[in-house]
């Protein structure tokens, strides 16, 4: 069935592809906004990965495959929201948190140094962390997500994840560095 | 230091916890807005989808003289897309859209040439990865098309693509309505003597070749440079189709195109690499794009 859409909105189905969009644009918005840490850019990125999804649509070679390319071009809308801005790391704040929510994250702390130690990555570290942690996604399926040698998904998976370590790390050695939020 | 498995899950559930529910509505219906004012890309458009080619020739003339080929996956998609290369869409089809000057989507994004090295050339059913040798090749990870210099036309162009399923040759590419035949070429060898017999003026003879471990055999078959491709049907030359197509998935761009095929076995699926290019290319690139399929490793 689902192919079925995919096919009919390759040939200009508008409603088949509002079909398929609606049904994929919550977890899309999700990794967006992980991805940005702004509501307004992941906004923004999201519109523009659907709207490419439309036009390009055509081209994609395997039905299949409609649901990993979504995701490939949603992380390439948000490098792109990246670029514009020229300030990733600068210009994005944090998302809000919550400290009424006790989920099993662990201490308020623990949730600003991983946020500082992520917003520190760039953009394509960032895409596999929420891809891999988030979504699911392993450094194989990431890989051919993004289009990328798996043997460098799992550097920059590696790599990302060293890094929240490493923030997690500072965040023991300095208690007090948690109230230092990066606006 | 939190170890490995509690490292994993603080990172889980610290993403899980800020992730948003929903993407707003009024986000949605204006992204639906734009689309329904977009035009949808042609396919081999969309295939190279980070060319910022408008005024090139391809696109004004429908897709005429680019000329890679289209997976046999591709060709479930069932439409005859304008612009693709050697795929489908023969000149008599609508040229290729473009988005119109009313939408308010931005140009096309335009993507450098894939970096000199290992690329993902395709993730069909029988996933590849080639080395780039030199600079200038163009193309989207995974989606099994490269091109040299953002073009495959004729005179001098050159390009790359890939099928991976198993392919109805037509018995003479200019009346290929009526010379399908009954079954599918499904293996190297009962697809080398199909689009050998095809040749009107003889293809090469079958070269054995080995990529990757696997062997197949390489053979080389030309478009008439003489042919008169308006008279053929739906002025089409076509070379082979796939079973989800009724029209020709892989056809000729232009007269004289030269497409070497490298063809294998792949644990029991027929693989066909085809390399088209013109007399006119440059030696050097034609060199290039033989030594991106022989490094060619399958998964």
């Amino acid at each position: 069935m689902r192919r079925d859409l995919v096919e009919a909105a390759s040939r200009g189905d508008h409603e088949a592809f509002e079909v398929l969009a609606t049904s994929a644009v919550d977890r899309l918005y999700a990794v967006a906004r992980l991805i940005l840490r702004s509501a307004e850019l992941a906004d923004d990125a999201v519109q523009e990965a659907l709207v490419r999804a439309w036009q390009q649509l055509p081209g994609l070679r395997d039905p299949d495959r409609f649901d990993a390319w979504l995701y490939r071009l949603v992380v390439n809308a948000c490098a792109d929201q990246g670029r514009q801005l020229r300030r990733w790391s600068a210009e994005v704040r944090p998302l809000a948190i919550e400290t009424a929510i006790a989920d099993e994250t662990g201490s308020v702390a623990d949730r600003e140094q991983l946020e500082r130690g992520f917003i520190r990555l760039r953009p394509e570290q960032r895409a596999v962390i929420v891809l891999h942690y988030y979504s699911g996604f392993s450094a194989a399926e990431i890989a051919r997500m993004l289009g990328i040698p798996e043997g460098t998904a799992r550097s920059r998976l590696h790599y990302a994840t060293e890094a929240l370590r490493a923030a997690l790390q500072a965040d023991a050695r300095q208690p007090s560095a948690a109230n230092n939020r990066i606006a | 230091m939190p170890t490995d498995r509690k490292l994993d899950q603080t990172i889980s559930q610290w993403l899980e916890a800020d992730a948003p529910r929903q993407l707003p509505d009024r986000v949605l219906r204006t992204t639906f807005d734009r689309t329904r004012r977009t035009k949808q890309q042609g396919r081999w458009r969309a295939l190279l989808r980070r060319l910022d080619t408008m005024n090139r020739t391809f696109l004004a003339l429908g897709g005429a003289g680019v000329i890679v080929i289209a997976a046999a996956t591709v060709f479930s998609l069932g439409s005859r897309p304008s612009g693709s290369v050697g795929g489908s869409a023969p000149p008599t089809t609508a040229p290729p859209s473009q988005t119109p000057a009313a939408t308010r989507s931005p140009a096309p994004t335009v993507a450098p040439g894939v970096p000199v090295g290992s690329f993902v050339l395709w993730s069909g059913k029988v996933p590849m990865t080639v080395t780039i040798p030199a600079s200038g090749w163009f193309g989207t990870p995974a989606d099994g098309i490269l091109t040299k210099n953002d073009s495959a036309d004729a005179p001098d162009g050159a390009g790359l693509i890939v099928f991976d399923s198993d392919v109805y040759v037509y018995g003479q590419p200019c009346k290929w309505l009526t010379t399908r035949p009954a079954t599918a070429s499904a293996t190297a060898d009962a697809f080398v003597a199909s689009i050998g017999a095809q040749e009107v003026r003889g293809a090469s003879p079958p070269v054995d070749i080995t990529l990757d471990g696997h062997a197949g055999k390489s053979i080389t078959v030309r478009a008439p440079i003489d042919a008169k491709f308006a008279d053929c049907d739906q002025g089409t030359y076509g070379r082979w189709v796939t079973e989800a197509e009724t029209t020709p998935g892989r056809y000729s761009q232009s007269p004289g195109q030269i497409d070497k095929l490298w063809v294998l076995d792949v644990d029991g699926q027929l693989v066909v690499i085809d390399t088209a290019y013109y007399d006119g290319t440059p030696k050097a690139v034609v060199d290039e794009m033989d030594a991106i399929v022989a490094s060619m490793t399958f998964e």
